[in-house]
């Protein structure tokens, strides 16, 4: 999730410790104390899985790059890759480079009408299936 | 120094006749993104009496989900004061940051109505929500049938010509996430690939655009009735259909798998075009559905970037980007048909 749940927990900490100061409007602290309820809340239900989910996409997307050849296109590199470093923020970043290429790789699959656009789509359905949320509206 | 004295200072100075004035139960309503929003009470003392108001305060945060311009969302809400269309009275603008460290505007308070989506689906209002579908795109259809010309707005919104409406609207928000996206988002540039290579007919009318019409944006009564509609700091000229494609975004539908949670799309469409005069030519709204994914994907995109970037640290600004980027991405599925 962007903002990073670290650097979001770390942003309320700081405000729960700001809400203890006297000279805190009320209305301020009850909004600002509300939402980040809600935050907390919402980091609690990704905290488990963020790096299963990750990793799982990351393959996918490898595994698509790795067909990039069939549009005229060489992600070799990219396809290689592994998540040897299961850090999060490392996981993360190796995901946005992968979905970036995947975006180049879609453009191509959709221009030459290949059959990979179906398969591209289907991992981008799948993907908004792994970060579903329990009160996602949709 | 805390608001209240300021405030009350800034009104003294706009009311000449009054003395007295004093800015009481001030507090903070929380859940707006793109302006910090408070209501308060104005007493002051005029020809012997002692007189109240409740009033809004909407004052612009350090930095926005949204970069609009204070003045035409002022100018909107005037525009309508009057008409079919039930909008707060506005009374003083100012632009300056000096007054209280932000542009603000201050409204009466349309009091004793809800705003909030999730109260709707509980009792009492859960049997209105037919009823207020009715009103809430009747409304919009008053909105799309206005004359911009007549109602003084084409002299503070950038004309638009009927068919470059789509393209000035898709370049602003593509531009947007050009700008502010700190992730790669495949399913909104596959939309913006396709929008491109599709693009609408000429507008039927360049009309006003509200620009965020969904529920949760205007204020309702227990018996399906409409009492102000709230929230035009996005509003701009351009073709009506795109404030009736954001009527439609799933993201707006909080789960209950109906437009704006309210109705059936069709019954929607149906009273729109009833009340409006205009025609929602399928092919058209379905371009301008779409398009409000991408438009929406960029407003959460740019909350987290004002977070990012440290312009703003509010948790509401982390609320959007966390809730709602997944949920546009999947709606914008559903609108190509692949969810």
């Amino acid at each position: 999730m962007t903002p990073s749940v670290p650097a979001v927990l770390a942003e309320i900490a700081g405000l729960a410790i700001r809400n203890t100061m006297p000279d805190v409007h009320p209305a301020d602290r009850a909004s600002s104390l509300g939402l980040s309820a809600l935050l907390l809340s919402m980091a609690a239900e990704v905290w488990d899985g963020t790096a299963a989910r990750l990793v799982e996409e990351n393959r996918a997307v490898r595994a698509l790059l790795a067909r990039a050849g069939e549009v005229g296109l060489d992600f070799a590199a990219l396809a290689a890759g592994d998540d040897a470093d299961l850090r999060i923020s490392s996981l993360q970043a190796g995901n946005d480079a992968l979905r970036a290429a995947l975006i180049t790789l879609h453009a191509a699959a959709e221009a030459k009408g290949a059959a990979l656009e179906a398969d591209i789509w289907a991992e981008l359905v799948a993907s908004t299936e792994r970060r579903k949320m329990a009160a996602s509206p949709v | 120094m805390a608001l209240e004295p300021r405030l009350a200072t800034y009104i003294a100075a706009r009311m000449p006749h009054a003395s007295d004035i004093a800015v009481e139960d001030l507090s903070r309503i929380s859940g707006g993104a793109s302006r910090e929003t408070y209501r308060f009470r104005l007493l002051w003392t005029q020809d012997g009496a002692r007189q109240e108001r409740k009033l809004i305060l909407r004052r612009d945060p350090p930095a926005s989900l949204i970069d609009t311009e204070r003045r035409i969302e002022f100018e909107a809400y005037r525009a309508f004061r009057g008409s079919a269309v039930p909008v707060p009275e506005m009374l003083w603008l100012e632009e300056e940051d000096a007054v209280l460290d932000h542009p603000f505007f201050i409204a009466e308070e349309i009091a004793g109505f809800q705003a909030s989506p999730q109260l709707l689906f509980g009792p009492p209002y859960v049997e209105t929500l037919a009823k207020l579908g009715e009103r809430k795109w009747t409304i919009l259809a008053e909105i799309a049938k206005a004359d911009p010309a007549a109602i003084g707005l084409t002299e503070v919104m950038p004309a638009v010509a009927a068919d470059a409406c789509w393209d000035r609207e898709l370049s602003y928000w593509e531009g947007v996430l050009d700008e502010d996206e700190s992730e790669p988002l495949p399913i909104i540039r596959a939309a913006i690939r396709w929008l491109r290579a599709n693009p609408p007919p000429p507008a039927q009318k360049v009309g006003v655009v509200h620009g965020d019409y969904r529920t949760g944006n205007f204020l309702y009564d227990e018996v399906g009735g409409i009492h102000g509609i709230l929230d035009w700091e996005m509003a701009h000229l351009g073709d009506p259909l795109e404030d009736l494609g954001w009527s439609f975004n799933p993201v707006w539908s909080f789960g209950a798998g109906m437009a704006g949670g309210l109705l059936p799309r069709e019954q929607a469409i149906a009273i729109w075009e009833r009340a409006s005069g205009l025609k929602a030519d399928p092919a058209a709204l379905h371009w301008w559905e779409l398009f409000n994914c991408v438009k929406g994907q960029a407003i959460w995109v740019s909350s987290a970037r004002a977070w990012l970037d440290g312009g703003n640290r509010e948790p509401i600004m982390v609320y959007p980007p966390w809730a709602l980027l997944n949920a546009q991405d999947r709606a914008a599925l559903i609108v190509m048909g692949r969810l």
